[in-house]
């Protein structure tokens, strides 16, 4: 059956695997034949002691060392032993931070300073029950320094396959040097998630702690032009529920952002983008910015970096 | 390195003498390469230089579990050895006889084996947190038990995600009578997955960035391709995918975790270092096929010559000619091919998601190659994969409608009667999701999909297996009708990564109950538009093939298709507690497991898995 090439071959295969203890494994060549081949393979267990009543075909069932049927039967019906361990840890706890855009914001107009803008978010927790934050923001350093930034605070809940509910608390600041530097806390209430055509929307409600309320909501939708770069327009609204003098809001919708990012994603995680901004005042908040002198409209170009961790 | 990878000696002996020889000299050879080969100079050994021990004969073997640097695919990465490489050791047990093997664990962690397909006592069964407590860094654990079965089976750890990490090896079991199978020479082929990522790292990567491994997806630069191999125009590829889209799902999500990182190895190597199978014409050569993949479906063929199958997880089956099958992980399947000629043959896995491959070579002698075929497309779900099936489906709605309706139907018998065993219904509609926020349910209908070859498969003209071909060549003992039955919904948010069964993780469910000695059925739904391998331990799973109670195969691992209703039974006849699991790492990793407890009385209170 075989030829005496093929074992030759073998042989010589072995003996690469095996040449520093050729020696040794030549004592264990003997041709003895197998173990005796029981037919009735459970003859550790043959004087089993049958309590229960097994069905009439079952063979003796196979049972730990040292164990009769009633004890197994007891110990399935148990927890398992305090010492062992999980088998499978399906509820460890995960952490992602997530900088969805760390830019550098050019206006259109000469009389604008340049900044620096962020928006980013991310959580640690398991599957369905979260702590999850946002923030976002801007800081201009040439000149005075000034700047805003927003940051929630949030407990979140996966209350649907798609939707995250969350709420908590919202942290807000301005400032222009140290001088003038305001701030506020606001309750919040999100929800966010993707919406039929994987639109990924994050919207929040906020009752500030003079009483005020307004609501932001932000769409945003990957266009994938290759694997690796991706297209990315994104719209943020802002409503306010009533005129805010002291934040230059009137009521209804406030301002409008339109936005397009075009990044590439060297890895998943690491994405160098471009884009444009318009942004916009809108209905009373637009006419008390006129009314103030103020440019009401921008172009920004955007150059940045998509991270994540 | 030396390279054209030597063949397991095996090749050259028959089944009988093979084992004395070769069992202990593997032993041997990895006391041989007991020094540290990278301590010693620049060239670290390859994965994939493993042996073979008899695990029955006079007092047992030892296994020697350590964390090395092995060369995967010519790049040195840090891997779980078994013996001194991965796969560990092809270890061999003779039916009717005792197995003794002691497991030495040198890791710095506690590690497990588990005998996969293997019927044995519960505390032998190798799951630590069900079976035992697990081997301590530093232990020593002895296995031993009776074998009381044969055929082609593997092993591998339980613990956490040292599978990924080269944890494996096949396991063969000869029959205690002659085997009916003829063969001149025969050959383990393990499949698996590799990468130089810690699989902690990957597991975070799925939990935290949905798609994170998917570069296959739809893009505006890939409408192109997918009009011309489709033959739809724009628009319909448009509207295709905005279909897709306004259901929130990606047709490409066919693999969680993709070429993008793995390395395919065959017997531990690479496509490029070729493993070799040695046949000269005319010989009947048994391939040995076993998926130990952490993720990876492969997809098996050799292009020229036919394969029969005869055997499909250990089991003898009516040996069945094909051309191409599909190999879920943790199924094991035994072809037979006869070399025709003296020319060289590709074996060639292809993974599900066309991310990659491996081969290795059938051929007279060392040295040779066949040309490797090209990936094929890769594969997009269908609308049959959510249960919207086209006019041409038979129809054959049934009066089980409001099966999913039955809340805790685990310990509620639905019919104290036997159950029919032929002609199940074809299909069933998902009642009112009640899965909650775990389970992205998209198929309303789930039905029988024993006919599908599977995404990607059937469309070239070839013969590929499906599981309604399989037949088991004699009626197993212990066949009867059930006379319980329930209903299991694979469930998952492929959004956010959770899995799980009914909505529900491992340590939110309590135990699932058997009564010892009942016969039980179980209808697997996945509610997923993944596929599933769905393995229990310790007992059969009796699989609903479309055949009669005498001819319908026994599996330990099944692969549940997106939106099938899938049927196995189960006699309940090994007391203890068992895992119940998807085996996909991954995903059992991340709950979709569930603790079997096969008890004396279904009366009484439910049992909490995680106490």
């Amino acid at each position: 059956m075989l030829t005496p090439n093929l074992r030759l071959l073998a042989m010589i295969a072995m003996t690469v695997v095996l040449v520093p203890s050729a020696a040794h494994a030549q004592n264990k060549h003997d041709m003895s034949d197998m173990p005796s081949t029981a037919n009735r393979p459970d003859h550790q267990h043959s004087a089993q002691q049958h309590e229960g009543t097994p069905p009439p075909d079952l063979e003796i069932p196979p049972l730990p060392a040292g164990m009769t049927l009633e004890e197994v039967f007891d110990y399935s019906n148990s927890e398992p032993p305090s010492d062992f361990p999980d088998p499978v840890p399906d509820d460890q706890l995960f952490a992602f931070a997530l900088f969805d855009q760390l830019e550098y914001r050019v206006p259109d107009d000469d009389d604008a300073r340049d900044r620096l803008g962020w928006e980013a978010e991310g959580w640690i927790g398991g599957d369905i029950n979260k702590f999850w934050w946002k923030s976002e923001g801007e800081a201009i350093f040439e000149g005075t320094d000034e700047g805003e930034s927003e940051n929630d605070f949030l407990y979140s809940r996966l209350i649907t396959p798609f939707w995250n509910v969350q709420t908590g608390v919202q942290y807000a600041n301005e400032w222009i040097t140290n001088d003038d530097y305001n701030d506020r806390w606001s309750y919040v209430l999100g929800l966010q998630g993707m919406a039929p055509y994987q639109f990924e929307l994050d919207n929040s409600l906020y009752v500030s702690e003079d009483g005020d309320v307004t609501f932001e909501t932000e769409g945003e939708y990957d266009v994938r032009i290759t694997q690796r770069l991706v297209l990315q327009p994104r719209v943020g609204l802002t409503f306010s529920a009533q005129t805010i003098s002291e934040r230059n809001l009137g009521s209804g919708l406030t301002e409008a952002d339109f936005d397009l990012r075009l990044r590439y994603e060297i890895k998943r995680e690491l994405a160098p983008y471009v884009g444009l901004r318009y942004h916009s005042l809108v209905g009373e908040t637009e006419n008390i910015a006129e009314a103030a002198g103020e440019r009401t409209e921008q172009w920004l170009f955007l150059a940045g970096l998509r991270l994540a961790f | 390195m030396t390279d054209n990878s030597r063949l397991t000696p095996r090749a050259a002996m028959t089944r009988r003498d093979f084992l004395i020889k070769t069992g202990s000299l593997t032993l041997v050879g990895y006391l041989a390469l007991g020094r540290p080969a990278w301590a010693n100079g620049p060239g670290l050994p390859s994965a994939g230089e493993f042996g073979e021990l008899v695990a029955t004969d006079t007092g047992g073997i030892d296994l020697y579990l350590e964390e090395r640097d092995l060369l995967v695919g010519g790049q040195p990465g840090r891997a779980i050895t078994i013996n001194g490489s991965f796969p560990g050791p092809t270890i061999h047990m003779r039916e009717g006889a005792e197995a003794v093997i002691r497991v030495h664990n040198r890791l710095a962690e506690s590690t497990s084996i588990h005998w996969h397909g293997v019927l044995l006592p519960f505390d032998m069964d190798g799951v630590p947190g069900i079976s035992f407590a697990g081997i301590p860094a530093g232990d020593t654990f002895t296995y031993r038990f009776p074998v009381r079965q044969n055929g082609t089976y593997w092993y591998h750890s339980h613990s956490a995600f040292q599978e990924q990490r080269g944890h494996y090896g096949q396991l063969i079991i000869e029959p205690a009578k002659p085997d009916h199978i003829d063969y001149d020479v025969e050959y383990s082929v393990v499949l698996s997955d590799w990468t130089f990522t810690a699989p902690h790292t990957v597991f975070r990567k799925l939990k935290t960035i949905e798609g994170y491994f998917n570069f296959q997806r739809p893009t505006l630069a890939n409408i192109d391709n997918q009009m011309q191999a489709t033959g739809m125009t724009l628009e319909e590829v448009i509207a295709k995918r905005l279909a897709w889209q306004r259901m929130r799902m990606d047709p490409t999500d066919i693999a969680d975790v993709t070429g993008a990182t793995y390395s395919f190895l065959m017997n531990g190597k690479t496509t490029e270092e070729n493993p070799t199978f040695i046949a000269k014409p005319g010989q009947r050569v048994r391939l040995r096929i076993v998926n130990a993949s952490a993720q990876t479906y492969y997809d098996v063929r050799i292009p020229g010559l036919p394969m029969t199958v005869v055997q499909a997880d250990g089991q003898n089956i009516k040996p069945v000619e094909t051309d191409e099958f599909r190999i879920a992980v943790a199924e094991t399947y035994d072809v037979i091919v006869t070399m025709p000629d003296d020319q060289a043959y590709t074996l060639f896995a292809e993974a599900m998601d066309r991310s990659g491959a491996t081969r290795g070579t059938l051929a007279p002698q060392l040295g040779m190659s066949a040309a490797i075929p090209e990936l094929r497309r890769r594969p997009m779900l269908t609308m049959a994969d959510m249960g919207m099936m086209g006019g041409g489906m038979k129809s054959m709605e049934g009066g089980n409608q409001n099966k999913h309706a039955s809340k805790d139907s685990q310990t509620s018998p639905r019919s104290g009667n036997e159950l029919p065993t032929e002609n199940l219904v074809e299909r069933i509609k998902h009642g009112p999701d009640e899965h909650g926020s775990a389970s992205i349910t998209m198929a309303q209908t789930a039905y029988r999909r024993l006919d599908y070859p599977g995404a990607g498969l059937g469309d070239d003209d070839w013969r590929v297996l499906t599981y309604s071909q399989l037949r088991a060549l004699e009626r197993p003992a212990l066949r009867r009708p059930p006379t319980r039955e329930f209903d299991l919904h694979l469930t998952g948010n492929m959004h956010k990564f959770i899995w799980g069964f009914d909505g529900k993780k491992w340590s939110e469910s309590d135990m699932i109950r058997f009564q010892h000695g009942e016969r039980l059925r179980i209808n697997m739904i996945n509610d997923t538009m993944m596929s599933h391998p769905i393995h229990l331990h310790g007992m059969w799973m009796d699989l609903y093939a479309g055949g009669d109670l005498d001819t319908n195969p026994r599996k330990h691992t099944v692969n549940v298709q997106p939106a099938e209703l899938l049927t196995v039974d189960i006699t309940a006849d090994a007391p203890g507690q068992w895992a119940f699991h998807c085996h996909l790492l991954y995903h059992m990793e991340a709950g979709m497991f569930r603790t079997v407890a096969v008890v004396r009385s279904l009366d009484g209170g439910s049992i909490d898995a995680d106490a």
